[in-house]
């Protein structure tokens, strides 16, 4: 068996700890080779569950393997890397985010999260093509540990549909994973003008949705109702009927979030909520409706009507009441890489260390029913990992190596760029 | 000039010197069990001598005192941000005042001792940009009352006159260990007007009832997009270069105002036969005072070049610039910032949500420390506002994960002393020394932990939040009635297996190392 000493690999594999200060490209990363394990690490699968002394097996892609020493024998011929006393986790997954749409908010010919029409009902709207591989906002994101990501479109009451995305800087091929894993859009008052009003435009939209499907020879024919949204935005809508795509929808109000479970119930659609300021008001009737919340636990401001009874320890309530929770970076994309500091106040506030990694990994792959590939270090999953020297919440840990489908992530962005080159020109550091 | 510990003994603090006399019960050198700071390029010397002590009563005469009671913090660690780290110290508070600090102190009799054991002691956290007040929640368009934006120069403008004592976001920010902020007008405008530095005193009825007692006012200005963009089609600014002519325009104006006062005042009694000298115009008035250096200016400005070109400016026109705010790029200019003795408030990771933004880095606040600059973090946020402790955290740790020397002290005054200089209190408030505020927060382990919580918060020496008392917990009267759910509803019971629950594992393990070094 080949084996490497830490020191040897650590000179490659933790090349972003102190990256040199170079102003070229992206420091080269050596290749691994297709097959190579990963041994002596803390492992947590982000189901919950954590191996001591684990040995995770990549080839290619994929985890091929997940267990203990034993396996180092069993793939003998294969590169091991000894990490001993390090953590590894699942690469986290940024839901409901605007990453690869926005590269500087305020700049509108950077942002391509909204279809610009003026219609309420854009569920057809599907932004993947506009995913921008080049965004300096990936590598800033993946070398913090965010490895993938649900983008979702924003405006009008439905926004358009979401992709999932993997953070691999500078791949437009292959960069978006998914498409249409989930239809996106926004309760409140939002575009229709009122709680009410909006709530009959979604139910008109998806009883039209169901008529047009049923009846779309008449409509052809000239002989239709009135739709409440175009036939193509009706058609978007035809995966979240047969409940093969959620339906993922911003709202805050304990009253909202009631009525949305009926309309879900009622159409029997899988519901995700976004936002979810005031679930803990009504976590039961959610846990009964297997539906989950993606929740900010910063959030805790009475910012609006509907957010009267935000409070911090909202995702420790819904987790123990038996809600799924996703705990996610709501907002600018630009600190996606926050997520973990999320988890770390969820924790604060009472949520378990494990299940708050289950939030902003397994959890959040399930949401999105992206749960078969990616979400937990398991057999057969995308290679998606991250070393950590120590509780990856914790303020002063950094990502030591990031791992995107079993490639080593240059630990390098725009922004440590940035940085070593003022370093250097004020000779700070020496 | 290192100062060695004296044996462990315990000062005794007799229960007659809590008034005038307490002052001598400092120890007489560096204590033991505290660690050699690092040489800080501001940080006042913490030996006690005659001299410190004379200084010390000098501030006792500035501090105003109150019938708040004695309290006695017992075994904690105490970080006092200038300098000194106590491993195990004790602090004594009274009136209103820091009385004593040190180790073994022992406990007057009349104090209420308080078991601070594995607990940490700071200064009150201080925010030198805050919104509080001025932009309200909920986010009413009543509760507008940031940007008087019917013109870029509205010098005259006050923000203490918008500040809403009932801000509910106020209470919130309270229970995150803040003790005092700065509050200021929007950017929208070239010179927004003025702020007012508050106390987070709970049941505040007025902004006077929360006004810091001889904080000077500050006076807001913004560089950059956001004047432009407001007023770029209602007659301008359109552009950087309109930008900077409108400040220059504005002071030139206060400089004629100040003559024109000046010899009004010289000539006050024939005026006054003659009926009438110059009538008074508030907003030019403000800005002699900015010339006079009465007030502090506080400017909005995100890039390296336009910062550098305001120092000019304010050169030329003769005051000086106390702090940039959101400086996004103050670490390129680290180096003139230190020499122009101009602080830079900056976030700990915010960036890229406009151009001018676009190159903020985590290292910022790091790298202007290493540089001898003053770094101060600031929140913007009333969420933010709430974590600040956090938001230095990860600013030092990006810091020294580049390399770069940041003690846990230097950190702490990022959000402490080094506001307090902003804000020209930092002989009141902003260190735990003797003489000065009794604005302290008792956290429940190292504050710089990402679960670390304010157990609880002092202003002038009197209780006003308390993490385990929901009777110490005040609240405003918006959230009467709205947020009386809280109180019935079921609350999460706090997690038993956090990774740095225990002190051991806490202070062994993820303590930055800063100070002991």
């Amino acid at each position: 068996m080949r084996r490497l000493a830490c020191f040897a690999l650590c000179v490659g594999l933790l090349a972003g700890l102190r990256s040199p200060l170079v102003e070229a490209s992206p420091t080269p990363v050596a290749e691994l080779p297709a097959r190579y394990l990963i041994t002596g690490v803390e492992l947590h699968v982000g189901n919950g569950s954590v191996l001591a002394k684990a040995t995770l097996v990549v080839e290619g892609d994929r985890i091929l393997e997940v267990g203990g020493p034993e396996l180092a024998a069993r793939y003998g011929d294969a590169l091991a890397i000894d990490l001993s006393g390090k953590i590894l986790t699942p690469g986290f997954i940024a839901s409901d985010a605007r990453i690869g749409l926005e590269e500087i908010g305020a700049e509108s010919s950077t942002v391509d999260r909204s279809l610009g029409l003026d219609r309420p009902i854009r569920a057809s709207y599907d932004p993947a093509s506009a995913i921008n591989a080049s965004s300096s906002l990936i590598r800033v994101q993946a070398i913090e540990g965010v490895t993938s990501a649900a983008v979702a479109p924003t405006g009008g009451v439905l926004s358009g549909t979401v992709s999932f995305i993997d953070l691999v800087h500078g791949d437009h091929q292959g960069m978006v994973v998914a498409r249409g894993v989930a239809i996106d859009g926004s309760m409140g008052q939002s575009y229709a003008g009122s709680h009410a009003a909006t709530l009959d435009l979604l139910r008109r939209s998806l009883a039209d949705a169901r008529w047009y499907r049923a009846n779309r020879r008449n409509h052809d024919r000239g002989q239709s109702r009135t739709l409440a949204a175009p036939p193509k935005d009706l058609e978007a809508l035809f995966p979240v009927l047969d409940g093969k795509a959620p339906l993922t929808l911003d709202l805050h109000g304990a009253g909202e979030i009631l009525a949305a479970l009926e309309l879900a119930a009622e159409f029997k659609v899988r519901l995700v909520i976004v936002g979810g300021t005031e679930a803990w008001r009504v976590a039961e009737a959610i846990a009964k409706a297997k539906v989950p919340v993606i929740v900010m636990p910063t959030e805790n401001l009475p910012g609006d009507m509907d957010r009267l009874g935000a409070r911090m320890d909202n995702a420790a309530l819904l987790h123990r009441a038996g809600v799924e929770v996703v705990i996610s970076e709501l907002g600018e994309p630009h600190n996606l890489r926050n997520i973990k500091q999320q988890a770390g106040v969820a924790v604060a506030n009472g949520l378990d260390p494990e299940a708050a990694l289950s939030a902003i990994t397994l959890n959040a792959a399930q949401a999105y029913g992206m749960d078969k590939d990616y979400g937990s270090l398991e057999k057969g999953k995308v290679a998606n990992f991250v070393v950590w020297d120590h509780d990856p919440f914790e303020l002063d840990s950094w990502a030591e190596q990031v791992f995107i489908r079993g490639r080593r992530v240059p630990m390098v962005s725009r922004q440590t760029l940035l940085r070593d080159r003022y370093m250097q020109r004020l000779e700070l550091g020496k | 000039m290192r100062c060695v510990p004296p044996p462990r003994r315990r000062v005794v603090i007799w229960p007659a010197v809590l008034g005038l006399g307490a002052l001598v019960a400092s120890a007489a050198c560096r204590p033991s069990g505290a660690s050699q700071p690092p040489p800080d390029h501001d940080a006042p010397d913490t030996l006690v001598d005659q001299d410190e002590i004379a200084q010390a009563q000098l501030v006792r005469g500035l501090v105003p005192e109150n019938d708040a009671p004695a309290i006695f913090f017992d075994d904690a660690r105490i970080l006092t941000a200038a300098g000194v780290t106590y491993e195990r110290g004790d602090l004594l508070i009274a009136r209103g005042k820091i009385l004593a600090i040190g180790a073994e102190l022992e406990a007057p009799a009349d104090a209420t001792r308080i078991d601070a054991r594995g607990k940490t002691l700071t200064p009150g956290i201080i925010d030198t940009h805050s919104h509080m007040g001025v932009y309200a929640s909920p986010g009413f368009r009543a509760h507008s009352d940031g940007n008087e934006m019917s013109g870029p120069v509205t010098a005259y403008a006050r923000a203490a006159d918008g500040y809403w004592p009932q801000d509910p976001q106020i209470d919130r920010a309270r229970a995150g260990g803040i003790t005092t902020i700065q509050v200021l007008p929007g950017s929208a405008n070239l010179i927004g007007g003025r702020s007012v530095v508050v106390k987070l005193q709970p049941e505040a009825r007025s902004v006077e009832d929360a006004r810091f007692p001889g904080a000077p006012e500050g006076l807001k200005m913004a560089c950059g997009e956001n004047p432009k963009r407001v007023y770029g089609e209602k007659g301008g600014p359109v552009t950087r270069m309109g930008n900077v002519a409108g400040y220059r325009k504005a002071f030139q104006q206060a400089i004629e105002y100040r003559e024109k006062m000046a010899r009004a005042q010289q000539t006050e009694g024939e005026e006054e036969s003659k009926g009438g000298g110059p009538s008074r115009d508030f907003a030019l008035e403000t800005l002699a005072k900015v010339l006079d250096g009465e007030l502090l200016v506080h400017n909005h400005c995100y890039r390296a070049d336009e910062m550098l070109l305001m120092l000019d400016l304010a050169e030329e026109f003769g005051f000086s610039i106390r702090s940039f705010h959101h400086a996004a790029e103050a670490y390129k200019i680290a180096d003139r910032l230190a020499a122009a003795n101009t602080a830079a408030s900056v976030w700990a990771d915010w960036w890229g949500f406009k151009a001018e933004a676009y190159d903020g880095i985590r290292e910022n606040a790091a790298m202007l420390s290493a540089a001898g600059a003053r770094a101060i973090i600031h929140s913007d946020s009333a969420v933010g506002i709430q974590r600040l402790n956090q938001e230095a955290a990860k600013a030092a740790s990006s810091g020294r994960r580049a390399g770069l020397e940041i003690s846990e002290n230097e950190a702490l005054r990022w959000i402490t002393a080094n506001a307090a200089w902003a804000l020209g209190i930092d002989d009141l408030t902003g260190t735990l020394e003797v003489g000065k505020m009794a604005d302290v927060v008792v956290w429940d382990r190292d504050l710089f932990s990402v679960y670390a919580k304010a157990d609880q918060v002092y202003i002038d020496g009197r209780l006003v939040y308390d993490r385990q008392d929901a009777e110490q917990q005040p609240r405003t009267d918006f959230d009467l009635g709205h947020r009386d759910g809280d109180l019935s509803a079921p609350v999460a019971p706090p997690s038993e297996s956090l990774p740095a629950a225990t002190p051991s594992s806490s202070s062994a393990a993820t303590a930055p190392k800063g100070d002991a070094q």
